[in-house]
């Protein structure tokens, strides 16, 4: 469980370009939902999502992970939780040219010290999990889009987090794509995930998958997290 | 001052190094004055990035400040021919009044250093910052010391003049000339050596104890402290005299050359990491009560004691070795 | 600590496969650095050899040389001084030597003239150095000219070819009967161009040579060790002049450095953002920089050092031999002795490697401290 409490968070204070990113939110995701995050660009989706999964520090408001206050944590606390606790599935896939599907599923978790072997094992039995164990050894730069995007998501997967989260992932996805994507985020939910997604794409909020609903604009919740 | 390739590579380091301790410093005072680890302002946040940056660059000192004080002692060395009576090290390291002391300081600041960055790793370890103000203070205490250091080197080595008459080795350590360095050579053997047992003994002893039982830390780091002027005095009574098997070479330096081995690398070596290690347990004592450091600490310590014990154990077998097994005998 | 080096090992893994992956930016910086270990470390090594060749030629020259001055410049000393010497409690023995230069005009070279106590040559014939016999292509039997003090042309044959060994100083050298040599140079007789004392205590050297001013005090003594002093002193200043000279060279490498360090393309921020958003830490980054410039600089201090033993040792410096050697155009061409300590390798770390480091510190930090959330507001 998250719960954040009257969190905003800004940027550039003090600066003629200061803005408020989020204002005063106040929200609890629970463990076992599917949750995204609504609203249009601007709106502070990104920021809240970031804040969410102990990516950017708030400027103001408190954060729980759990049980456990994590609001002031410094960041070599803050990165190992988020390392163990949340996965990231990016817009742009955010994966590493040069290097191979494989190399890249397993970098998150170069840092935990993991020994190479079982670390590999585990990297390809993710991949198998999404049918991409035949590309294991390519370079990424020469996957497809949506083989690009499974190897995102098995990234995600590799510390094994309880929470995934993910930020306008359907974006650069064409429809047929983007419906493979909720059935993989159906996958994760049968799993046992718990899942935050960020998105302005009604495939993706319209979906019946969703337990929860929050709409965002200009930084503040406009409807506070009910059920649908 | 003389243009030797070693003087100019130790000037240009430690240039280098004043400066960025000098930086380091002043994004530390800042620390020290704007920290506050509630606040979530961008201002903390930068604060916090740039305790990275200081422990980066504290971290770089101390391994360039271990390879310059050999680089120092070698470059000394090299220039003993210039000057009239200098044999080594030790006479060119008296053409001045700057020589030792700038020697000393690099020791000081060595440890000085290393200790700063075991205080550094068991504060990372706390989720708060425990000790983030001790520290800060200190690398402040710290920095005019590393600024001493540069500019006593840079004075000892502006004021060089070749051709100086200076004692050469066999002369400032014979017993009968006055000075610091002579003192160390009368010592008698055998006090010195019977000194060396019991410190050595009683380093030992206790750094197990604290090992074991986590007891006796602060007797330990004491202890260590002592040994270690110990150590370095017997290495000049007696050690470095069954290492170059002559009855009156007192010298410490020459043992790093090639003619013994090199056997001084390793010696001082395990003399440094035994002392800054043990130090180090008892740097930590008076926060072991802080709640975010009850987990991580004791282990750490014990770790530094381990490390201590070995190095310790390892100076001792390299002094003893040929006290033990060479057929020179002092008495 | 498996768990830590396990970690280290694959930061270090990664920064591997990433130095590889941009060979273009990291072969630049290979190269430079590469450069400039290798001039620096050609200087060092050219001037310690040559340094140590030095001193080692002078080991078997006499402990003192007594030299006579007039109007404070070196003039000949007469031969009875030496008896006045041998007087002298603790000398063991005084020689007159007899030796000049020649300048040969025609080759625009100074050689040196010498006529050792037996000297055992064939009258009208010498001995020639290597280097003069190269210059001049005169071998041995051949015959050779030289324009004595009178301004008259004579001829000598060349009985033997002096052996390569004693380089540095031999090259230019002849070897004549004394008598001969007089007679060539119109050096008179009772005249020496000094005297080489044999002294019993080495720690009476500067005693000896005191009294030697005190009873003869037109001379002046020459010790031994001044003379390798001051070999020392004149080699180190040339290496050290040149490092001077060449740190103009170190600047724009270490700026070159900065600017490689600190100008990470958008491709390189937009990687470490990746690696920081899926759980890195800025320490590892920083663990992964320091990784990076380690591997850089062991392998072109490795490169730069090893290049560097092969131009001084195996090809006698040609690049800049002229440079440190000076003085004659009659080089002798020989093969320094290698002669590498850990000092001078520790020192060319500290021109190269700490300055290197020092510099991209900010910049690595920079690098590793960008937002993790770059990635997601990108």
């Amino acid at each position: 469980m998250i719960k954040v409490t009257n969190i905003s968070k800004l940027y550039n204070a003090g600066r003629p370009n200061e803005f408020i990113a989020v204002r005063d939110v106040t929200l609890t995701v629970s463990l076992g939902e599917v949750t995204v995050l609504k609203g249009p660009s601007g709106s502070g989706k990104t920021t809240l999502l970031g804040i969410l999964g102990c990516m950017v520090r708030p400027s103001s408001g408190r954060i729980s992970l759990g049980d456990r206050e994590i609001t002031s944590l410094p960041e070599r606390f803050l990165t190992q939780i988020r390392r163990e606790t949340f996965g990231f599935i990016f817009q742009q896939f955010n994966l590493i040219k040069g290097l191979t599907a494989l190399e890249n599923v397993m970098i998150p978790a170069y840092p935990t010290g993991e020994r190479y072997a079982p670390l590999r094992r585990r990297a390809l039995e993710i991949l198998e999990l999404f049918n991409m164990s035949h590309k294991a050894a390519a370079k990424v730069e020469w996957l497809s889009g949506g083989e690009a995007q499974r190897v995102a998501i098995a990234r995600a997967l590799i510390n094994n987090p309880t929470i995934i989260i993910a930020d306008e992932p359907t974006a650069h996805l064409d429809t047929k794509l983007s419906h493979e994507f909720m059935v993989i985020v159906r996958q994760l939910r049968e799993g046992g995930k718990t899942i935050l997604i960020a998105s302005h794409d009604p495939i993706v909020y319209d979906s019946e998958l969703m337990t929860s609903r929050i709409e965002l604009r200009d930084g503040r919740v406009i409807n506070d997290g009910s059920r649908s | 001052m003389i243009l030797n390739p070693g003087i100019l590579a130790l000037l240009i380091s430690s240039l280098l190094i004043g400066f960025m301790v000098l930086y380091s410093a002043v994004h530390g005072a800042q620390i020290l004055r704007r920290w506050d680890i509630t606040s979530g302002s961008e201002l903390q946040l930068a604060l916090e990035r740039k305790t990275y940056l200081i422990s980066t660059i504290l971290s770089y000192f101390l391994g360039i400040q271990l390879v310059s004080l050999f680089l120092f002692i070698f470059t000394v060395d090299s220039l003993s021919p210039l000057f009239v009576g200098a044999m080594c090290a030790v006479g060119s390291l008296t053409v001045n009044g700057y020589g030792y002391p700038t020697l000393l300081l690099k020791l000081v600041n060595f440890i000085l250093a290393g200790l700063w960055l075991i205080i550094n790793h068991a504060d990372n370890a706390g989720y708060d910052y425990p000790i983030i103000r001790k520290k800060y203070l200190l690398l402040i205490l710290l920095t005019p010391l590393i600024l001493a250091e540069s500019a006593l080197e840079i004075i000892y080595f502006l004021q060089m003049k070749p051709d100086i008459i200076t004692s050469c080795c066999g002369s400032l350590f014979s017993p009968a000339s006055r000075g610091i360095a002579s003192e160390i050579a009368a010592v008698p053997v055998l006090p010195m050596k019977i000194a060396f047992a019991v410190t050595m003994g009683l380093t030992l002893i206790t750094g197990t104890i604290f090992f074991l039982k986590q007891r006796l830390g602060g007797l330990f780091a004491l202890l260590t402290g002592g040994n270690s002027i110990v150590s370095l005095l017997s290495m000049v009574s007696f050690i470095c005299l069954y290492i170059y098997e002559m009855p009156s070479h007192h010298c410490p330096f020459c043992i790093l050359q090639k003619e013994y081995g090199y056997i001084g690398y390793p010696l001082y070596a395990a003399l440094l990491l035994g002392s800054v290690t043990g130090m180090g347990v008892g740097v930590l004592i008076p926060f072991r009560n802080k709640p975010s450091l009850l987990l991580t600490l004791p282990g750490f310590q014990r770790r530094l004691a381990l490390t201590s014990l070995i190095s310790w154990i390892i100076f001792t077998i390299l002094a003893l070795r040929p006290i033990l097994f060479s057929s020179f005998r002092l008495e | 600590m498996p768990h830590t080096l396990e970690k280290q090992r694959h930061i270090l893994d990664f920064t591997l496969a990433s130095l590889l992956r941009r060979k273009g930016k990291n072969g630049a910086l290979f190269t430079v650095y590469t450069l400039i270990v290798f001039i620096l470390a050609s200087v060092m090594f050219f001037t310690y050899a040559l340094k140590e060749e030095a001193s080692l030629v002078l080991k078997g020259a006499p402990e003192i040389i007594v030299q006579r001055t007039l109007q404070g410049r070196y003039a000949p000393i007469p031969v009875e001084y030496g008896v006045k010497i041998r007087g002298i409690r603790g000398v063991m023995g005084v020689r007159p030597r007899v030796w000049g230069y020649y300048y040969d005009p025609v080759f625009l070279a100074n050689y040196t003239i010498m006529a050792p106590e037996g000297v055992n040559l064939p009258p009208g014939s010498i001995a020639l150095g290597s280097g003069i016999s190269r210059m001049r292509r005169a071998y041995q039997g051949d015959t050779i000219s030289f324009t004595g003090a009178d301004g008259k042309a004579r001829n000598f044959t060349i009985a033997r070819i002096l052996p390569e060994e004693s380089q540095l100083l031999s090259a230019d050298l002849i070897l004549m009967a004394e008598g001969e040599y007089r007679e060539f140079s119109g050096l008179p007789p009772g005249l020496a161009s000094d005297l080489t004392l044999k002294v019993k205590n080495p720690k009476e050297l500067a005693t000896v040579a005191e009294k030697i001013v005190k009873i003869l005090p037109d001379s002046r003594p020459i010790i031994r060790n001044e003379i390798l002093r001051t070999y020392d002193a004149l080699f180190s200043w040339r290496g050290g002049l040149l490092i001077i000279i060449m740190s103009a060279a170190l600047l724009a490498f270490v700026i070159f450095a900065w600017d490689k360090a600190s100008g990470l393309s958008a491709e390189e921020k937009k990687e470490i953002g990746i690696l920081k958003a899926v759980g890195w830490e800025s320490s590892d980054i920083l663990f992964m920089k320091f990784w990076e410039g380690l591997v850089i600089s062991l392998t072109s201090f490795l490169a730069g050092t090893i290049l560097a033993y092969f131009h001084v040792f195996l090809t006698s410096a040609s690049l800049f031999a002229p440079v440190l050697k000076g003085w004659s155009v009659l080089y002798p061409q020989f093969q320094l002795t290698p002669f590498i300590n850990p000092g001078q390798i520790a020192t060319l770390f500290f021109l190269t490697v700490v300055p290197y480091t020092v510099t991209t510190i900010i910049p690595s930090w920079r690098a590793a401290t960008i937002d993790p959330d770059s990635v997601l507001r990108s």
